[in-house]
């Protein structure tokens, strides 16, 4: 498996500054970014990452959801830090 | 005081006299006595209420006096003098001594109206001579609250419709309240300035009876809505060993108490909010109960969840008869509380099938979500408070749990789209120029009341000041000051061409606008020490105000986006955050998008499900219930059915109809929610009467199956 090859969708991930587990999410954005992933940051102290994660009815942080090229949520972590293999695995289920 | 002043004689002769008798002129007085004229009490009122000096008032009291004697007038009026007064004051360029010695009132044929027709601006008021009083007294405050009350700069914003600010005819009370039982359960019913005081209740009846007579004592003291929390379960301990019957009986009591209190304030039924649970809440399950007596029973709250649970069972059974002519109960309100342990009590499923019944037949529940470990006490049309940790805390003594929104500030949000013009930049800071303006009010009313407090009990809010626990019952720091919206919708159609049900980036703009005014609020509460939060303003007649100015400031390219009939007159701008009321939308993707709203709004929200004629069952608003709990972010929802009512046969039936489908009467009133409550529609205003035409009922996802009409969740 190649992710370049299978990679479905993009990765949204909301921050907040004074966020004790944001940092971890961040870093698994940064980890996916580097393997080709489209991965947006979003922090909810602007009104442009409230905005969106009112949209996805985020109201913790860190979260991190997966959304199809329609902008459909396939799946998402609330309030909480999922590992990078979990992600991974929901990112290209579609190809496995 | 209004005073006439007669001429007497001839008027040369008048004018040669007086200076030495001053007999020629009389004024007449209200309290049925005659004065002489006597130009010195142009002067003195000159001193008294300007800052002029004596020798100017002396000079501006001669020229009016040689005015009305070189006149041809017949019959002078005290307002007639003042307003001559005024002119030369204005002369001499003394603007703000003409504004200090102004007189307010109200032109006789504008009374005369008055007392003749109903007052649509609040569907509330019914029409009589206390409702006249009422709207004298407002009109007069009003006026106050603009001249006096309130800076030169926000009262222009308010003329314009930049802003709105509610309520200004009651500038001298905060704006609404929510209470616990327990405060005259546990302090009985003394009041200052009552004339006798009543030791706490030792009888469900006699508690029932206090707290009526304490809301209509609130009532006088708050311009809006009396929200009481968890009153099924603070009853539980006077309940215990009582009949079915006589529990009946209670919860008839109660709701025709205070659906009748029409006899109360300007003839206006108090709009009471009744907060209901099923299960016990978590705040309240190891709280020391109060029973009979004011006293301790040695039980917690959790030993009465057999007596609060037969209470509200028995609520519902009276709002299912309706009213004696089978008419929906229009106060007081009941509003259940929908959280995570509400579906782990047993029975949930029985109450939510009962209640859901109610919603159906009648339309009365309005079912709030309190979900994760939110708690919350609602008080007005939707407006709620989530309760935070002190809240909590006070949860241990809930008489101390009393709350209150002091101002309702709402901002004209169509109008920041005309004068944006399109620009990004122009439009958010135009929002934070507007929110700043409501703050800028907010702390004008905060001063003004403030004031009135610091006269303590001996002063005009005596009943607010009153200590009986260690604090005053107006809890100022813990007072919120609302700023609300209205026309979301339509600043997103001016702005992006689109509304906010017609694309997706629309919504999104229109989630941004909120989001901006959220973090706003935030900053603006941290630099004012001040709880600022974002309300959906019912805007029963906001809505269509605005509207109307804006037809008039920003035509023509108002004249398209304001929503009803500019030929009727009937026009409107969508509520708060709403979508377009007639959008085809099914109802639980309205609940679920409108909803992605109401987290940003702290004070509380509501989307309403018009149901028309349609009498869905039971199940499946029970089941669009859950839903709505599980799948969205919805603070609050209330299913709204029409009727008809009969004022010759007395009998009600469902639909708008224009005569009765009983006895053919034209006599016929037709009933449904307004805003956040319901009321017969002959009182609406021209906006909301737009509204009703075009709200979409939901015909499409009201389908037959099995013989039952079901909802589509």
């Amino acid at each position: 498996m190649t992710l370049e090859e299978e990679a479905m969708g993009t990765i949204k991930i909301f921050t907040k500054a004074k966020c004790p587990k944001c940092p971890a999410v961040q870093k698994i954005g940064n980890e996916l970014k580097k393997e080709g992933i489209t991965v947006f940051n979003y922090d909810l102290d602007t009104i442009d990452g409230l905005a969106e994660a009112s949209f996805y009815s985020i109201l913790s942080t860190p979260s991190l959801i997966i959304e199809d090229e329609h902008e459909r949520e396939i799946i998402g972590w609330r309030g909480m830090v999922p590992s990078l293999h979990e992600v991974k695995q929901f990112l290209f289920k579609n190809h496995w | 005081m209004s005073t006439v002043i007669e001429m007497k004689g001839e008027r040369k002769v008048f004018k040669e006299e007086i200076e030495t008798t001053d007999m020629a002129l009389f004024v007449r007085t209200s309290d049925e006595s005659m004065h002489d004229w006597n130009r010195q009490r142009i002067v003195d009122a000159l001193l008294r209420e300007t800052y002029i000096d004596p020798g100017t008032a002396n000079e501006i009291a001669r020229e009016v006096e040689e005015l009305i004697t070189t006149s041809k007038i017949k019959m002078i009026t005290a307002p007639l003098i003042r307003e001559l007064v005024d002119t030369k004051l204005i002369e001499r360029g003394l603007e703000e001594a003409r504004r200090m010695h102004t007189r307010l009132g109200m032109p006789l044929y504008d009374v005369d109206q008055l007392i003749l027709h109903p007052n649509k601006e609040n569907a509330n008021v019914p029409h009589g001579p206390e409702a006249t009083n009422l709207t004298l007294a407002e009109r007069i405050k009003k006026e106050y609250a603009l001249l006096s009350v309130f800076s030169q700069e926000v009262a222009d914003a308010h003329m314009r419709g930049d802003i709105h600010l509610h309520d200004l005819g009651f500038v001298d009370r905060p704006y609404c309240s929510g209470q616990s039982l327990e405060y005259i359960k546990r302090y009985g019913l003394s009041l200052p300035n009552s004339i006798a005081m009543a030791k706490p209740a030792k009888h469900p009846e006699v508690l029932l009876a206090h707290m009526v007579k304490f809301a209509a004592a609130l009532q006088s003291h708050f311009a809006g809505a009396i929200g009481w929390d968890s009153v099924n379960l603070f009853f539980a301990p006077y309940l215990v060993g009582m009949s079915d019957r006589d529990l009946e009986q209670l919860a008839q009591m109660m709701i025709f108490e205070f659906s009748q209190q029409a006899v109360a304030r300007g003839g206006q039924a108090i709009f009471t909010d009744l907060n209901l649970y099923w299960e016990i809440p978590k705040h309240f399950e190891d709280v020391p109960a109060i029973g009979p007596g004011g006293e301790f029973t040695g039980k917690t709250y959790s030993h009465y969840i057999k007596e609060s649970q037969r209470f509200a069972w028995a609520l519902f059974d009276v709002y299912l008869g309706g009213d004696g002519s089978g008419r929906p109960f229009f106060f007081p309100k009941p509003l259940v509380h929908i959280t995570e342990k509400f579906f782990h009590t047993p029975g949930h499923m029985d109450f939510l099938h009962h209640i859901c019944e109610v919603a159906s037949e009648k339309g009365n529940t309005y079912f709030v979500f309190d979900r994760g470990e939110t708690a919350k006490i609602s008080e007005c049309c939707r407006l709620s408070f989530k309760l935070d940790q002190t809240d909590l805390e006070d949860a241990r003594e809930p008489w101390k749990m009393r709350y209150c929104a002091l101002q309702n500030v709402t901002l004209n949000l169509p109008r920041i789209a005309y004068l944006a013009k399109g620009d990004d930049t122009k439009l958010f800071s135009k929002i934070t120029e507007f929110m700043e303006m409501a703050v800028k009010a907010h702390l004008e009313k905060k001063h003004f009341i403030e004031k009135l407090l610091s006269l303590g009990e001996k002063g005009p809010l005596s009943l607010l000041a009153m200590d009986r626990d260690g604090s005053p019952y107006l809890r100022m720091h813990r007072a919120s000051f609302l700023i609300g919206m209205v026309g979301l919708n339509e600043l997103v159609q001016i702005h992006t061409g689109q509304e906010m049900h017609q694309s997706k980036q629309a919504f999104k703009f229109g989630l941004k606008v909120i989001a901006h005014m959220k973090l706003l609020v935030e900053k603006l509460s941290q630099r004012y020490g001040m709880h600022f939060v974002l309300e959906q303003t019912p805007a029963e007649s906001t809505a269509y105000r605005f509207a109307k100015l804006d037809l008039k400031f920003h035509s023509p390219q108002s004249g398209h986006i304001v929503k009803g009939d500019i030929s009727r007159g009937e026009v409107y701008y969508t509520n708060s955050t709403y979508l377009n009321n007639s959008a085809v939308l099914s109802p639980i993707e309205r609940v679920r998008q409108e909803g992605l709203f109401h987290p940003l709004i702290e004070a509380g929200a509501l989307t309403h499900i018009w149901l028309g004629e349609a009498r869905p069952s039971k199940q499946s608003l029970a089941n669009f219930v859950i839903k709505t709990f599980q799948l969205t972010q919805n603070d609050q929802i209330a299913f709204s059915p029409e009727f008809t009512s009969c004022n010759l046969c007395h009998r009600t039936f469902r639909g708008l109809r224009s005569s009765c489908a009983y006895c053919g009467s034209m006599d016929v009133d037709g009933i449904t929610r307004i805003t956040g409550y319901f009321t017969k529609l002959s009182s609406w205003n021209k906006g909301k009467i737009g509204e009703l035409r075009n709200r979409y009922r939901n015909q499409a996802f009201l389908k037959e199956k099995e013989g039952m009409v079901m909802l589509e969740a």
